[in-house]
């Protein structure tokens, strides 16, 4: 194994989600008074990493397209382990729908370069669009599978891949480079310890702007992204409360529809 | 002056928080059942960092210290606190033996405490009490090449969690007359007594040792012939306070949580009862006893960290923390109403385990005395 | 509203083993009422031996079906897939294609949206048209706190997937509808990792804290006996049993399948919690999941106000009839394997 680059992404702490409020003139959410934290999932793919890593080699690089301001939640996903860190920050970014994103993610694999494998979280707690790992992908022209619960690899170097499908499971096997995301059956992410953290302060985050990534300002940002924002509403959560009717024959087939469009059946 | 903690240490408290908030709450029901110690977390803990934090790298711990340690043990502490009850009496082994040791001593004893596979254990307290140290009848004589120890610890932390223990005994009369010895549970005549049943910090084992002349190996002493009390008084008064001051910190962080969260979704009269004056003062009390407590406790870890003198400031941070961590379970305890004593809810631990805190590493007016004594000090006349 | 007027709505027919996924249905229904202001409803099937299927899309609102036959379109695959669609659309300019939120969907849309250098909207739970005739995309964010409103105006096709049970398939009926059989042109080679299992079932006894359903039961359920019905029907949801502590007192649960203060916090998918009068030490565990149904006989039970779904009457009438239903939905799925 060469290099595995996984990407990671800050996202506003849920357990603070109840505190966001909403610019009215810029339509855009209020997320500087909610602290960030590195996506949930981001982990699973980091401990992916790591684990492929620590039996085949290579380095663990992780890349995120963030402000300079999320250099610490990179240092987090140093200190459990990988071995440098690569931050996209330039204001041309800002706005970047899941398309956009992955144009310059895409360019930053491109920067870092002759890698193995993609990991990514399967998606993020915030969007939860679930879209870059595709997109990804497909802007580097490499093969991807997405709800990835189980890795194993055979002797030839080849790998095989369950992921989660309704009702069941499929197994692939693939040849790298790939780009996967993971779901978290996966595996279970390591605590970061306190060595880690000690040695994450001497390994090297690298900022790259779009002066290094040189991408077509065009096609990227607010202004590059095809979908647009026409409105933002936030929802204070509440439970519906929908009382089903009937006689028990009706309510049992009501039931069945609700758990149904739930989508566990 | 900079009452900020740098990105290494946010990043250590975030890495205890998250081990703390998963690993430590599926064992709390059989902890609080049994009173026993959750052994099988030692190793992870040592893999984080947390059995060797203040012991130096060359002995298989971080050596990250004593603010590094407060940190873990608070955030331990406030998900439960009998882990920190009984991880600071393990650093207090840790401490011993890392400043009074030998090098084979230390290789041999806190290389195993740092990697998780046992526990430490200081055991000074006598069964005729903790405060009169020097009162103690636990006797050790040298025969040979070897100490034969007589006598019993009581209310020993870990006791039963440990593979050697340290023990302070009388190898001669008066204060000068107390030496320390490591002391390994297999030595002949050396036995486990009585386990302790708490009420409070279910989880950190407390129980009795016993020696029946016992067979200690010359090598096996710590330090200096007469050099015990010493040994005694600077690990219970610096490792042991700062330590308790960190377990106490972190119940009170708890009470303080389970108060603010309970009376922010606790509805009456159509709305959460903390919009109820009463309820804001209760909180506002917790929530200042609780910034002033985490200055005293980190100043004196910061003391300790910098080779200053700390004792005063330990003692300090010991005593008032401890209370002032009683104090706000019990308003916590109070805000929840009939809630508040029931099992189903952290708070009655938070005042179980509290109260706890206070006799533990020194009561409160042995703190009491040392403070008096620091405050009187430039005042008294000289006779 | 390009081409004179004509909008061209595609809906993607989402088939494993030629069984079609019901949110294909769905979206056909959303098509049809898309277009009615002028448009015409192209359902797109890939697969292989799986013309049959064309006929239920004719009867749900295609107005014709593009079918990609070809045995390397047998298993779904995201290459082949993503290469044919991506084709299709460059072939055809649609003006709207939509697929379902299912872990096929979610993973080829984006692909093909990449592809085709458009826009694409994931999740949604509401589509319409605005005054110029765009689609309108609504979509939740933020685990559902914050819903955003998405639009794609330059860019051609607007891509988005829908939430399954988000539109409703509109009634069959026997219609018109024309079938082009569409020429498949992939490449011999790279088309990426090979399906070499699939297997369609659900995992069992999964942990209380992981599992995607959790059905709980309280004291209201009574006996020993009943309590095996909160297991039998846990176990076809593939999911997990919860209790409170009335029913771990009485032995029917286990100590580790206890929810609340002083057991396990869970946050699936669903809960189902039946016989439970809900108090806040139980309450406190199991808020956090993303839907809630309550069935309880007492209509001042306290867990209905944190359900999204209430049943006000005795479990015993409803939860041996769902469990059949069940059953019988299950049988159905695996017979068409």
């Amino acid at each position: 194994m060469k290099r595995i680059i996984v990407c990671v992404k800050p996202v506003p702490d849920p357990k603070h989600w109840g505190r966001v409020s909403m610019d009215p003139d810029t339509m855009t959410l209020r997320r500087e008074v909610i602290p960030s934290i590195v996506n949930p999932l981001d982990k699973h793919a980091i401990e992916a990493g790591l684990s492929v890593r620590d039996s085949f080699g290579g380095e663990v690089v992780l890349l995120s397209m963030a402000p300079p301001s999320a250099q610490p939640l990179l240092r987090e996903g140093l200190a459990m382990g990988a071995d440098r860190a690569v931050l996209l920050s330039d204001p041309v970014f800002a706005g970047s729908d899941t398309l956009a994103t992955s144009l310059i993610l895409a360019a930053g694999c491109r920067y870092i370069g002759d890698f193995d494998l993609i990991f990514l979280g399967n998606m993020s707690i915030d969007g939860s669009t679930a879209q870059v790992c595709s997109q990804l992908a497909e802007l580097l022209g490499l093969p991807n599978v997405m709800h990835v619960t189980g890795l194993s690899w055979t002797n030839e170097g080849k790998v095989i891949i369950t992921r989660k499908i309704e009702n069941g499971f499929s197994k692939l096997v693939g040849i790298p480079p790939l780009v996967l995301s993971v779901r978290k059956e996966l595996n279970k992410p390591r605590y970061v310890p306190f060595t880690g953290i000690l040695a994450a302060e001497s390994k090297e985050i690298r900022v790259l702007s779009n002066n290094d990534l040189k991408i077509d300002p065009s096609q990227i940002g607010l202004a590059g992204s095809p979908t647009k924002m026409a409105g933002l509403e936030i929802r204070r959560f509440e439970r519906k409360r929908e009382r089903l009717e009937g006689s028990p024959e009706e309510i049992v087939r009501k039931l069945m529809d609700k758990i149904y469009q739930i989508g566990v059946i | 002056m900079d009452f900020r903690f740098s990105e290494r240490e946010e990043m250590l408290r975030k890495s205890v928080r998250e081990f703390a908030e998963n690993e430590i709450p599926p064992k709390m029901e059989a902890m609080e059942k049994t009173g026993d110690f959750p052994a099988e977390l030692l190793k992870p803990m040592a893999d984080l960092g947390i059995m060797g934090v203040i012991t130096p790298p060359e002995y298989g711990g971080v050596g990250l210290g004593y603010v590094a340690r407060t940190i873990a043990l608070e955030e331990l502490g406030r998900v439960c606190g009998a882990m920190p009850m009984a991880l600071q009496v393990h650093h207090m082994g840790c401490a011993v033996i890392n400043d009074f040791g030998t090098e084979e001593q230390k290789k041999k004893y806190l290389v195993p405490l740092a990697k998780g596979e046992t526990m430490g254990v200081v055991a000074v307290t006598d069964p005729t009490g903790g405060s009169d140290v020097v009162g103690m009848k636990t006797s050790a004589e040298l025969r040979g090449d070897k100490y034969i120890l007589n006598g019993r610890k009581c209310f020993i932390t870990n006791s039963h969690n440990s593979d050697f223990w340290v023990v302070i005994a009388r190898t001669a009369e008066g204060a000068k007359g107390l030496s320390a010895f490591i002391v390994e549970k297999d030595f002949p005549g050396a036995k486990l007594g009585r386990k302790e049943n708490k009420f409070g910090l279910r989880g950190a084992n407390t129980g009795e040792l016993a020696f029946d002349d016992c067979e200690v190996p010359k090598e096996n002493l710590l330090g200096q012939e007469g050099g015990g009390l010493a040994a005694a008084i600077k690990t219970i008064s610096e490792t042991g306070r700062t330590g308790m001051a960190a377990t106490a910190l972190g119940i009170l962080t708890a009470a303080y949580e389970e108060a603010a969260k309970f009376a922010s979704e606790r509805p009456l009269y159509g709305k959460p009862i903390a919009a109820l004056q009463a309820i804001q003062f209760y909180i506002a009390e917790i929530y200042s006893q609780l910034e002033i407590c985490r200055l005293l406790c980190y100043r004196a870890s910061w003391l300790k960290d910098n080779d200053m003198r700390c004792d005063n400031e330990a003692a300090l941070a010991k005593y008032y923390t401890c209370e002032a961590a009683a104090n706000a379970a019990k308003k916590a305890v109070e805000i929840h109403g009939s809630y508040g004593i029931m099992r189903e809810y952290a708070v009655q631990r938070l005042l179980r385990d509290a109260m706890v805190t206070i006799p533990a590493g020194g009561t409160a007016e042995i703190a009491k005395v040392l403070l008096a004594r620091a405050a009187l000090a430039p005042f008294k006349k000289q006779k | 509203m390009e081409k004179g007027g004509q909008m061209e709505i595609w809906v993607f027919a989402e088939q494993r083993g030629g069984e079609l996924h019901k949110v294909s249905l769905e979206l056909l229904g959303k098509a049809k009422e898309l277009a009615s202001k002028g448009g015409r409803v192209t359902a797109v099937l890939p697969g292989h031996d799986v013309k049959a299927i064309s006929r239920s899309l004719i009867n749900h609102g295609a107005d014709r079906v593009l079918l990609a036959d070809d045995p390397r379109l047998g298993i779904y695959r995201i290459i082949p897939y993503s290469l044919l669609l991506g084709g299709m659309i460059q072939d055809h300019r649609p003006d709207i294609f939509l697929m379902g939120a299912t872990a096929m969907g979610v993973e080829l849309a984006p692909r093909v949206a990449a592809k085709v250098k458009t826009g694409l909207s994931a999740h949604c739970i509401d589509l319409s048209l605005d005054s110029q005739g765009r689609l309108l995309q609504v979509v939740p964010g933020w685990g559902g706190g914050v819903v955003a409103t998405v639009s794609c105006p330059e860019h051609r096709p607007q891509m988005a997937t829908v939430m399954p049970g988000a539109m409703k398939a509109l009634p069959p009926k026997e219609r018109e509808g024309e079938i082009f059989e569409v020429a498949v042109e992939l490449p011999d080679e790279n088309l990426g990792p090979e399906v070499i299992e699939i297997t369609q079932e659900k995992p069992q006894g999964l942990p209380l804290e992981k599992a995607e359903v959790v059905v709980a039961g309280g004291w209201g359920i009574g006996s020993r006996e009943n309590w095996q019905l909160i297991q039998e029907l846990a176990s076809l949801l593939g999911g997990a049993v919860g209790a409170t502590r009335p029913p771990v007192d009485e032995g029917w649960a286990l100590e580790g399948q206890m929810i609340g203060q002083s057991g396990k916090t869970i946050r699936p998918r669903l809960y189902i919690g039946i016989g439970i009068s809900g108090v806040m030490h139980h309450v406190v565990g199991m808020e956090g999941s993303d839907h809630i149904i309550a069935i309880n006989s007492d209509p001042n039970a306290e867990i209905f106000e944190t359900a999204d779904v209430i049943v006000v009457e005795d479990f015993k009438k409803i939860i041996p009839p769902l469990i059949r239903e069940i059953k019988n939905r299950l049988k159905k799925q695996g017979s068409s394997d």
